[in-house]
């Protein structure tokens, strides 16, 4: 994870740990410009997670609000950005969990493994609802699509990995699971967003 | 990202509570095709246990007028810890003196869910608790609807016996107003 | 012998980079000689870029200045609290002094004036109901908060509002509970007898509907 907005590089700019020392001394002008600095990135890791905007908006929020509330712990021993990214992403994970919101079956994990045998690797199951309208859209509103029918735990993996860049370690920390479970979430989230968006690649817009 | 209009900002606040039209957005962006999950489908739910609450408060819609004779004939009465609020409400919404319920709702202010306090079909409020506040006051955010459209959204702290009075729209050759006042426990 | 799940492993290990180099010299072997697994080692390659591509990693808040206004706004209010608690026993005057010595609590309440419209708070040690902030959606709508010591009320006037038609009949309720069903979002009113006056339940845009 990249540890600070090309903003906090820039000279003019204050860096991170001035504006979160001034926000620790309850400077809250000093944490406004943290949000703004941050607020793009938070709210992307939670609209990709929950797809939903006004809900994103809303964890997002959320987010800072416990930031603030958490800053007089906060050691600067980690970068504000990564540690700012912990508090969203468990907002946002507890928000996930308390609604309660599962893959309907056909997605959840056991089943994913058992559709997705290597025998699959080359002739992946189709996705059965590839009408003429999806076919008109772009791929990017697709991937969204698609993004947004896996489960939540391989919509984070996949979120982790592939916008934030975390490595697999980090993602098993913050996932709170093992290397295996991330390893094979990242594979099968992979499997069914190949099925999902096979029509796609095999007839591009 | 398309929202971008003045007055879609509205959409934008103090939705972090379950109960709330996401139920169907979420529903429809999450599992689209795959409508096993949709509540509807269901059976009907085991009754559940009664939900975590933080106050109760009293919600009123008041019509307001200069002249007795076009009052609305409603029966409905203050309760008793309403001291004296026609004359209450004479002392802030002037040139009116005349005060009349149309309806009133007491509501428990539920801690995870949103509450709505529906006085009439017409204007109603929907509220949703932050917790409670020093000295047994709530801090919540409060919203009033009429019908379909939000007027004002509000952060307040509200304290028994300290009630709100809300100016809403004239009607008739009067106007309608909001009492909302919390009960102490 | 490697299971199926190793082999998966392997494979996303490889795409994302988590090999050491011998691995990788051996996992690259495998795939020489093995053209399915390389087929499916270049599609997930390929989506994995299209991931990159299609999801971005920042993306504009919706009414981004409403946003960080409302963080200050509950931010205040939660200092507000927290002030209260730690001056429970003190007297109001002494309250209202050390609030005047907290300078970055006065630019919150600033940020929160300006964004907020009509911003009003009291310290209220003696249970007087406070508005911290407003919004109203409608620009032509303005709100204002006041405290009336006279009616022993806190006060928000709506002005600008469109009048309701004369016309229109206002149908009061006299609610003696509600019930919410939370899975299906919608509200239930009941009158003192138990019978159903009205559901309140929820449009896709999230505007409530009360159905008689």
């Amino acid at each position: 994870m990249s540890a600070a907005a090309p903003a906090a590089t820039d000279p003019v700019e204050p860096l991170d740990v001035d504006l979160v020392k001034r926000s620790q001394a309850g400077d809250t002008r000093a944490f406004d410009l943290l949000v703004t600095r941050y607020r793009s990135r938070i709210y992307a890791m939670t609209y990709h997670l929950i797809q939903n905007e006004t809900e994103a908006w809303d964890l997002a929020q959320e987010a800072f609000i416990k930031a603030w509330r958490a800053l007089p712990n906060f050691k600067l021993d980690a970068a504000f950005y990564t540690w700012l990214y912990r508090i969203a992403h468990n907002v946002t994970y507890d928000w996930l969990r308390k609604k309660k919101i599962q893959g309907d079956g056909e997605f959840d994990d056991e089943r994913t493994e058992h559709r997705a045998m290597p025998g699959s690797r080359t002739a992946p199951q189709g996705f059965d609802a590839p009408d003429r309208a999806m076919k008109r859209q772009e791929l990017g509103s697709r991937i969204h699509e698609a993004i947004a029918r896996l489960t939540p735990d391989h919509r984070q993996a996949i979120v982790l990995r592939e916008i934030e860049g975390l490595s697999y370690e980090e993602i098993a920390e913050m996932m709170k699971c093992s290397l295996g479970t991330v390893m094979s979430r990242l594979f099968y989230a992979r499997k069914k967003l190949q099925e999902m968006l096979k029509d796609t690649y095999e007839n591009p817009v | 990202m398309t929202k971008e209009i003045p007055n879609q900002k509205s959409e934008w606040r103090g939705r972090v509570k379950p109960l709330r039209h996401s139920c169907f957005v979420i529903l429809s962006s999450f599992v689209l095709l795959n409508s096993s999950f949709c509540p509807a489908q269901q059976p009907a739910p085991v009754p559940a246990k009664k939900p975590a609450t933080d106050g109760k408060v009293w919600g009123a819609l008041v019509y307001a007028t200069t002249d007795a004779a076009k009052l609305t004939g409603s029966t409905e009465k203050a309760p008793e810890n309403q001291k004296d609020l026609s004359g209450r409400l004479g002392k802030v919404f002037t040139p009116y003196t005349h005060f009349e319920i149309i309806g009133q709702h007491f509501q428990d202010v539920f801690r995870e869910y949103e509450s709505w306090v529906v006085p009439s079909r017409d204007l109603f409020l929907k509220i949703d608790s932050k917790g409670p506040a020093a000295g047994g006051g709530m801090n919540l955010h409060l919203q009033v609807w009429r019908e379909q459209q939000v007027l004002v959204k509000t952060d307040a702290v509200l304290h028994p016996g300290s009630p709100l009075f809300i100016g809403g729209p004239k009607w008739r050759d009067g106007q309608l107003l909001f009492v909302l006042d919390l009960q102490r426990k | 012998m490697k299971t199926p799940s190793d082999e998966n492993h392997d494979l996303i290990r490889w795409l994302d980079g988590e090999m050491t180099a011998d691995e990788r010299r051996a996992f690259e072997a495998t795939l020489q000689n093995d053209p399915e697994l390389a087929a499916e080692a270049e599609s997930m390659r390929q989506l994995s870029e299209s991931l990159k591509t299609h999801l971005p990693a920042e993306m504009p808040v919706p009414h981004a200045d409403f946003f960080n206004s409302q963080i200050q706004v509950r931010i205040a209010q939660m200092e507000l609290d927290d002030a209260r608690e730690r001056e429970k026993a003190a007297e109001s005057t002494a309250g209202w002094l050390s609030w005047l010595r907290m300078p970055w609590l006065v630019g919150a309440a600033a940020a929160a004036f300006a964004i907020a419209g009509l911003v009003w708070t009291q310290n209220s040690s003696s249970g007087t109901s406070t508005i911290a902030s407003t919004y109203t959606p409608n620009p032509s709508v303005h709100a204002q908060v006041f405290h009336s010591a006279d009616a022993q009320a806190t006060v928000l006037m709506l002005d600008g509002l469109e009048p309701v038609p004369a016309e229109k009949k206002i149908v009061g309720f006299r609610v003696h509970r509600a019930e919410s069903d939370a899975e299906v979002a919608t509200t239930t009113l009941f009158d003192e007898n138990g019978s159903v006056l009205a559901v309140v339940a929820l449009n896709a845009k999230g505007q409530p509907q009360v159905l008689k």
